[in-house]
């Protein structure tokens, strides 16, 4: 029966066939280790009265530049749950899609509405089998037949639940503004508002974050994505006359005409 | 002839040419429960007959008719076990391809891959071909579609067709009423119509199901409020 199977690689788990040369060649300091695209980021998540509101910033950085001034972090993973990823971005993202793939497969099995608790254990125990190389770190929020639900997943696989969390780089200036302003029992209005708050405060006091703030709201039958909530850094300056020169603004030196 | 020498081995063909368990297959989904499926201008719908073995079995707890993506949906006839397994892998290679294409598979695509995983049963050592015959409906860019797919791993789009028990009697009934540019009220009342040709004893709300999927793409089940306002007394 696996004659069709040919060419398939094997399964499961890192492969850490190249780690000896990749650390062999960095002490060496040949070839410099490649920088990938980190998500330096402040993403948030709060429980409301009648569900969850998650938020993050839009910056994504490259080592010491913005490579993305608008990407999102609030990902899809089921009608009723959402996730904001940290870390590495491609991680962030290859992690959730592939759970959002099984929760689909499982909620075509069962019949029912995919629970909280269900995207977090499938994500944990992936993390967990890569061993922390997967460097993804999670805000995890939904709303399911069991009520509201909010979770932290860390990139080596172990987890929090809370009635408000924050992770990335501006995490720690997005939870001073939760610890001294958060209560229980939150409208919508005061959750959103609350929520802006620490985004903008890891936006202002964190170099890996910044740009614009998402906003997810869930509820009980309901999800509202509001896609750059708030845009507390709008471009200033723009000329009037625009940014196109005309020609012999230089110079030219030499001129040569190809036949076309 | 000397077929039935040859009708043990999955993998080996008879003189005559033919694979004799297929054949079987085939025979198995031909005293399976009649289905059938109408495609029309504007939507597809399937039906079957759930002829319960006992009044006892509790029948919202069967689900002859199920929905591979949310645009494409499946009903068989044959052995329930056998659909049951064919109807996981295809969910599961329809969710792969949209992870790895972000697109929602198309009609075509997953017939092809479901056929595949049938002729993979036909050609391995160990196994018996899958006894049900599956009849997709789907409305995709290409706009709505209708495949029949063989135990073989052979499939074939069809603009209306039966399989099952009461095979040619449903099809030739299908042949006469069958109309080109029908559209999906009046297909589903022919299918209801068809099913009732062969039915044996009182044909109700609980004893069929139908699925139908129309222009706005969302395959559903319907049987319980569409049969009372389709049949006349």
């Amino acid at each position: 029966m696996d004659n069709a199977n040919i060419g398939i690689p094997p399964k499961g788990g890192f492969s850490f066939d190249l780690c000896r040369r990749n650390d062999m060649l960095s002490k060496k300091g040949i070839v410099p280790p490649p920088s990938y695209r980190k998500t330096g980021t402040t993403i948030v998540g709060l429980i409301f009265q009648n569900g969850v509101i998650l938020g993050a910033d839009t910056r994504a950085t490259a080592g010491s530049i913005v490579c993305d001034k608008n990407c999102e972090k609030i990902h899809y993973m089921a009608p009723n749950i959402y996730c904001c990823g940290a870390g590495t971005a491609a991680d962030t993202e290859a992690v959730t899609d592939m759970v959002s793939s099984q929760l689909q497969l499982h909620r075509y099995h069962t019949g029912r509405e995919s629970r909280v608790v269900t995207a977090l254990t499938l994500l944990k125990s992936n993390l967990f089998k890569y061993q922390g190389h997967v460097q993804a770190a999670l805000v995890l929020g939904g709303v399911d037949a069991t009520g509201p639900h909010l979770h932290t997943i860390y990139p080596h696989g172990s987890t929090d639940t809370l009635p408000f969390a924050t992770m990335g780089s501006g995490s720690l200036a997005a939870m001073a503004v939760f610890e001294s302003k958060y209560r229980e029992g939150l409208t919508k209005e005061e959750g959103i508002s609350l929520v802006c708050e620490a985004i903008c405060s890891g936006i202002f006091n964190d170099l890996g974050s910044g740009s614009n703030v998402d906003i997810c709201v869930i509820t009980k039958g309901d999800k509202e994505y509001l896609r750059n909530h708030q845009l507390p850094n709008p471009r200033t300056y723009i000329s009037s006359k625009g940014y196109s020169f005309p020609k012999k603004t230089e110079g030219t030196c030499i001129t040569k005409l190809f036949p076309t | 002839m000397g077929d039935s020498q040859y009708s043990f081995s999955l993998t080996t063909f008879s003189p005559s040419g033919k694979l004799v368990q297929i054949e079987h297959a085939l025979t198995a989904v031909g005293s399976g429960q009649t289905s059938l499926g109408i495609k029309a201008s504007n939507g597809v719908v399937i039906a079957t007959e759930k002829k319960l073995p006992s009044i006892l079995v509790d029948e919202s707890s069967v689900h002859k008719i199920q929905s591979l993506t949310p645009n494409i949906g499946v009903v068989y006839s044959g052995m329930g076990p056998d659909f049951r397994v064919l109807v996981r892998k295809s969910r599961k290679q329809a969710e792969q391809y949209h992870r790895l294409y972000k697109e929602p598979i198309p009609v075509t695509q997953l017939v092809r891959e479901t056929a595949a995983v049938m002729q993979e049963f036909t050609q391995s050592g160990g196994v018996r071909p899958f006894g049900v015959s599956l009849l997709v409906a789907g409305y995709d860019d290409k706009g709505p579609q209708l495949y029949q797919v063989d135990p073989s791993g052979s499939y074939f789009s069809w603009k209306a067709s039966a399989m099952g028990k009461n095979v040619s009697n449903a099809k030739t009934f299908l042949e006469k009423r069958y109309v080109e540019e029908m559209e999906l009220d009046d297909a589903v009342h022919t299918a209801i119509l068809t099913l009732k040709e062969g039915f044996e004893g009182q044909i109700s709300e609980k004893n069929i199901e139908i699925g139908i999927i129309g222009e706005k793409k969302e395959f559903r089940q319907v049987a319980l409020f569409i049969f009372p306002l389709c049949v006349s007394a």
